[in-house]
């Protein structure tokens, strides 16, 4: 049964002063002219009416650079155990990023369970948060994504005007709302949260249609798209750093000048970057620009649901926000089907 | 909870040199219990690890009967290579494994087995012809094609008169090149040339193939207009790989892990994957 409370605007400085007393707060903060997840010292350094986040939040759960063990000489110091068990709070993640956890959930602790991945998932409480807008690069609605969210989540956020509905989706989440001495959301508030879901649905301007999208992937790697693409594509990989399900990762290790102590770490990787493929003696089984942005885009839109069951894409836009030549898997999703593509602008 | 990157501490009990720059290495686990664990399939893999220097991928070579110790064969030519080529007798390694899913030993019981390999390619199938000839009436007849650039890079050559000798076996060799001088009493050309004389045919056999990417591509075609069909070719492939738990992501081959799901693969199931190469 769902808990749900009101948080006047007037109670977001209190509510956090209150959260903060039992967790570290993380939530949208402001960047120059962007947002990210960063701490969140006070109420006024958050932005909850941020549109999206520069790198999305698995950066929290899969770090950008990541040790997986220490070595001294001969001694070995996993570092899964100096993780802290400490109580955090992502707060203000929009539905499409938590529909992004699901399906890192199942990368990292489905076939084999990664400890570091499972002891900093573990470590936080996710505070969900209706979109408030939705921006020229969103997609979610289509994907099955958002802008509404049922679950993944231990408290869902949602503006209703001058206050928020604040429902548990968790046990966790419960308790948390319970500790805030915050009314009770009436049958009018929740309505009025339905209501802002629809009117959000109206606003959407781009889309994927994924009926039969996985097997039109599959059927499509000679499709001249790539090519097209491909040509234009300068494979920064800032498409795959962006993306909140992107899980790849390198293998690396740093090593000190006594060339005795070092760490073995991980590091997010791109399949846009040349090296990603490479084999020993030089062999590259994605040579070719086109072939990297078809991993890209494939990935997303049908090899996921072979390996996970469940479509990579969550239609967050921000591949398509952060790409320098406008590469738009919208549009390619369009074109691999035979449509047009429709009058905004191509690169 | 286990960590899937944790490595096991492993001890070199011998290594045979197989070319000028190709050993065979025979390891244990050090742990006497996990050792005992440590049963694998033929076509399986381990990770080779060495702290501050890096991680790599290597068949396993040996017996599966063998449950003391387990052969991988290395050719030096990267930095994880060079490393494993500084080891002496009685050294310490980090190994874990096996990973993959391995041939298809079940399916190929009762069944002619033809295994096409090249270069540094034989040491996958190599159990598998161990194990043949551990099982004999298990399986129809045997026959083993293998191919390198020159005599002297030949694996396992020293098992060679042994394989000859086998009931109901045939191996044949060839080589793209003899240079001067050097004696050579088998077939030259590429490894399809030995597809000409073959013995199996394709009603009720099974093909392994193992090798470069291209030498693949040529087998799979002329094997499929001598009347083989996709459902009875199984290739190993290589792919960069940095975890062998689907996590890194660097193997993926459409919508499969080479790491997880294979390395071994029908040809029916990759022909038309992107990337796929063969």
């Amino acid at each position: 049964m769902t808990y749900s409370v009101i948080m006047p605007d007037a109670e977001i400085s209190r509510v956090l002063g209150k959260l903060g007393e039992t967790a570290r707060i993380f939530g949208p903060v402001q960047r120059g002219t962007e947002w990210a997840f960063g701490p969140v010292e006070r109420a006024q350094d958050l932005c909850l009416d941020y549109v999206t986040t520069i790198l999305p939040p698995k950066k929290f759960f899969t770090p950008t650079r990541e040790t997986i063990f220490t070595f001294d000489g001969g001694a070995f110091s996993r570092i899964e155990d100096t993780i802290p068990e400490e109580k955090q709070i992502l707060l203000g993640v929009h539905a499409c990023d938590v529909e992004g956890f699901k399906f890192l959930d199942r990368v990292f602790l489905g076939f084999r369970s990664d400890p570091r991945y499972l002891r900093r998932r573990n470590n936080f409480l996710i505070f969900a948060l209706t979109c408030k807008t939705v921006s020229d690069t969103c997609f979610c609605l289509s994907m099955g994504t958002g802008p509404g969210v049922t679950s993944g989540f231990d408290v869902l956020m949602t503006d209703i005007g001058r206050k928020y509905v604040m429902e548990s989706g968790s046990h966790d989440g419960e308790q948390a709302l319970r500790s805030l001495g915050l009314e009770a959301a009436t049958e009018v508030d929740l309505e009025a949260k339905r209501a802002v879901i629809e009117r959000l649905k109206g606003e959407f301007k781009k889309s994927v249609d994924i009926d039969g999208m996985p097997e039109l992937c599959l059927a499509s790697q000679d499709h001249p798209v790539w090519a097209k693409y491909g040509r234009v594509c300068l494979a920064c990989g800032q498409c795959g750093m962006s993306c909140p399900t992107c899980f790849c990762f390198d293998v690396r290790e740093s090593v000190d000048a006594s060339l005795t102590k070092g760490e073995r770490y991980r590091e997010w990787d791109v399949c846009l970057l040349k090296e990603f493929a490479e084999v020993a003696l030089g062999g590259n089984f994605r040579l070719e620009r086109s072939a990297r942005l078809r991993q890209f885009i494939c990935h997303n839109l049908s090899y996921g649901c072979y390996q996970y069951s469940m479509t990579k894409c969550i239609g967050c836009g921000r591949c398509i926000r952060i790409c320098p030549v406008d590469i738009d898997i919208t549009r390619i999703a369009r074109e691999l089907r035979g449509e047009k593509a429709r009058a905004e602008g191509s690169p | 909870m286990k960590d899937p990157y944790e490595r096991q501490l492993a001890q070199v009990l011998a290594i045979k040199r197989e070319t000028a720059n190709t050993n065979t290495y025979s390891f244990r686990f050090v742990d006497e219990s996990v050792q005992r664990a440590f049963r694998f399939t033929p076509g399986q893999f381990v990770i080779i690890s060495f702290p501050g220097v890096g991680e790599a991928m290597f068949s396993i070579a040996s017996s599966m009967s063998n449950t003391e110790s387990f052969d991988v064969a290395i050719r030096k030519v990267g930095r994880v290579t060079t490393r494993v080529h500084q080891l002496k007798v009685g050294d310490k390694l980090c190994i874990s494994g096996p990973y993959g899913n391995g041939w298809p030993m079940k399916e190929l019981e009762g069944k002619d087995v033809l295994i096409i390999t090249g270069g540094v390619g034989l040491p996958s199938p190599r159990p598998v012809i161990v194990h043949i000839e551990e099982n004999r009436d298990d399986f129809g007849f045997l026959e083993i094609l293998y191919g390198t650039r020159t005599p002297m890079e030949s694996m396992f050559e020293w098992e060679f008169e042994k394989w000859h000798r086998m009931p109901r076996t045939k191996l044949a060799l060839t080589v793209d090149q003899v240079p001067e001088g050097v004696k050579w009493k088998h077939s030259v050309g590429v490894v399809t040339t030995l597809l000409q004389d073959l013995a199996i045919k394709p009603r009720n056999a099974g093909v392994l193939i193992c090798g470069p990417e291209v030498m693949m591509h040529f087998v799979v075609q002329d094997l499929l207009r001598k009347g083989f069909n996709g459902e009875q070719l199984y290739l190993s492939l290589e792919r960069r790989m940095r975890c062998g738990i689907a996590q890194c992501g660097h193997c993926q081959l459409g919508p499969y892990f080479v790491c997880k799901d294979g390395p071994v693969f029908k040809y029916s199931v990759i022909r038309d994957v992107p990337d796929c190469g063969i």
